[in-house]
């Protein structure tokens, strides 16, 4: 054997395996009408049925391929007339696998450039976007099929005489084959991720501080102050900081007063460290300034100061 | 009382003084609110008669002309919304009218004025609220996937903020997991199509 990294001599079997897991999925996958609909074929042919039958003879197509790259030994040209069959069917099976990567790659192309939304329809049922490991794969099922015509043997016996330098070979082609294929993302490198945060400590500890603005206006919005103000308060938060240990809100609002209705600042001021889960009965300060005298105007807060929440019913008089 | 608030800082002093100064309410209610999450709530007709409907408007800001922001709907309809000095502008955080750009998306709450108009009490601007999952983290940004498309989260140092649970909002974000299904809360960048994150909820 005259090829020291054995790589034309097993491309036949990492490839078998690529087209064999892709081809099936496509043929005898029950989601494949469906998958169809979801890829730039539905956009190509007319109606989702054609389409799903198109991928299904791709698939049909894939899995003959990699039965043939199983099989079928590359023979020497030596051997003509004697083995006529082989002789002409390796060319011809490495030929196909190319063509068919370049076929890929312009699908590929095409679904990019019209329906960039459309799922690759490549393997999964799932939908897959078109990325650069698309075009990765398929580039290089193109280098595997023209590589593989220059076959000195079958992988069979290149594995038999050079098992160790084979297993190594055969795990390169498939660690390439996993990391070019988004289809198993879940299965590896969402594990790695996760791993990685376990060793290395996450990324985003250490970001704990003083009580976020949201928990604030949370804990107003659940307050018998907010309920009081409500029907004033017409924008959104418009503006807070902080002072004092205070934590001040100021939402825009309209109060009709007697001299009709008046654009108003509502500043409600709340403890800076309080949130819904360390108050069950939140003290809030609360002053409507008039926006053009700004002038505090006397509302609706000045009768309600408290209001005891009503008793829950206990859990145990529920079904009493 | 008389304060001219001349500069923002005065203002806010003013204010935090008439605040401090206010009447004190204590309890609790769950009457819900106008944070950010209301930019998705149903426009609801107010119990009080006194407050007129809101009206609610979304699309892509197609023009700013002064205060007024010519929108385009998302199911073709066209808008124009009008600020006033009361407006809340959201935009990641509480800010002001000069933060809105053309091309920038937004929802804006506010009452239909006789000409057609919308006068906004509320615009909130590039709000994004999606269901995704988090593929990974790292320091700075938080990879996520939604529908299948992949978004860049940004992490902003000190408003990003996660809610766990039921549990209030915190800045602890070091429980997100990868491969965790997340609601995600934040800004929407038109530029590159990331997201800055105002807040994370998991566990709902």
């Amino acid at each position: 054997m005259r090829n020291v990294l054995l790589l034309p001599e097993l491309a036949p079997l990492a490839l078998a395996v690529l087209l064999g897991w892709t081809g099936g999925a496509k043929l005898l996958g029950r989601h494949t009408a469906r998958q169809a609909a979801d890829t730039a074929l539905a956009r190509l042919l007319p109606g989702d049925r054609t389409a799903a039958l198109a991928l299904r003879a791709v698939g049909a197509l894939e899995l003959v391929l990699a039965a043939a790259l199983l099989v079928v030994p590359p023979s020497s040209v030596t051997l003509w007339p004697v083995a006529l069959w082989p002789v002409t069917l390796w060319p011809v099976t490495a030929a196909a696998t190319a063509a068919l990567g370049a076929g890929f790659a312009g699908y590929l192309a095409y679904a990019k450039v019209t329906a960039p939304q459309s799922s690759c329809g490549c393997a999964s049922a799932r939908h897959t976007p078109v990325t650069p490991r698309s075009f990765a794969r398929a580039g290089l099922v193109v280098a595997g099929g023209a590589g593989c015509a220059a076959a000195q043997a079958p992988w069979w016996s290149a594995a038999n005489h050079r098992p160790v330098a084979a297993a190594v070979v055969v795990i390169a082609f498939g660690v390439i084959l996993v990391v070019t294929s988004s289809e198993l993302d879940s299965r590896w490198l969402l594990p790695l991720r996760r791993a990685r945060v376990r060793l290395f400590g996450h990324p985003l500890a250490g970001t704990a501080g003083e009580v976020p603005v949201a928990a604030t206006v949370e804990l107003l919005e659940n307050s018998l102050a907010w309920q009081t103000m409500a029907p004033i308060v017409r924008s959104a938060l418009a503006d807070h900081w902080d002072s004092d240990g205070w934590r001040i809100l100021r939402y825009s609002g309209v109060h009709t007063g007697a001299d009709g209705p008046r654009p108003v600042s509502v500043v409600f001021a709340l403890d800076a460290n309080a949130t819904l889960h360390t108050v069950t009965e939140p003290v809030i300060r609360v002053s409507v300034v008039d926006e053009e005298s700004q002038q505090a105007i006397a509302t609706p807060a000045a009768e309600v100061t408290r209001r005891p929440l009503l008793p829950m019913a206990a859990p145990g008089l529920a079904g009493a | 009382m008389q304060n001219s608030a001349s500069t923002p800082f005065d203002r806010r002093r003013f204010l935090t003084s008439a605040a401090v100064a206010g009447a004190t309410i204590v309890g609790a209610s769950a009457l819900g609110g106008l944070d950010p999450d209301a930019a998705f709530a149903a426009p609801m007709r107010p119990t009080d008669p006194a407050i007129a409907a809101a009206d609610f408007a979304e699309g892509i800001i197609t023009g700013v002309k002064g205060s007024t922001l010519h929108v385009h709907g998302s199911f073709g309809t066209d808008y124009l919304i009008r600020l006033t000095n009361a407006t809340s502008v959201w935009k990641v955080h509480p800010t002001t009218a000069a933060a809105i750009e053309t091309g920038d998306g937004m929802y804006a709450r506010g009452v239909r004025m006789p000409d057609g108009t919308i006068a906004a009490d509320a615009i909130w601007v590039n709000i994004v609220n999606i269901t995704c999952k988090v593929r990974a983290i790292t320091s700075d940004r938080v990879h996520l996937q939604h529908n299948q498309h992949t978004i860049v989260g940004r992490i902003l140092t000190g408003t990003t903020v996660a809610t766990y649970g039921h549990a209030s909002a915190t800045k602890d974000l070091s429980r997100l997991r990868v491969g965790q299904a997340v609601q995600v809360l934040g800004a929407w960048r038109p530029a590159d199509g990331s997201v800055d994150v105002v807040r994370f909820s998991t566990g709902h």
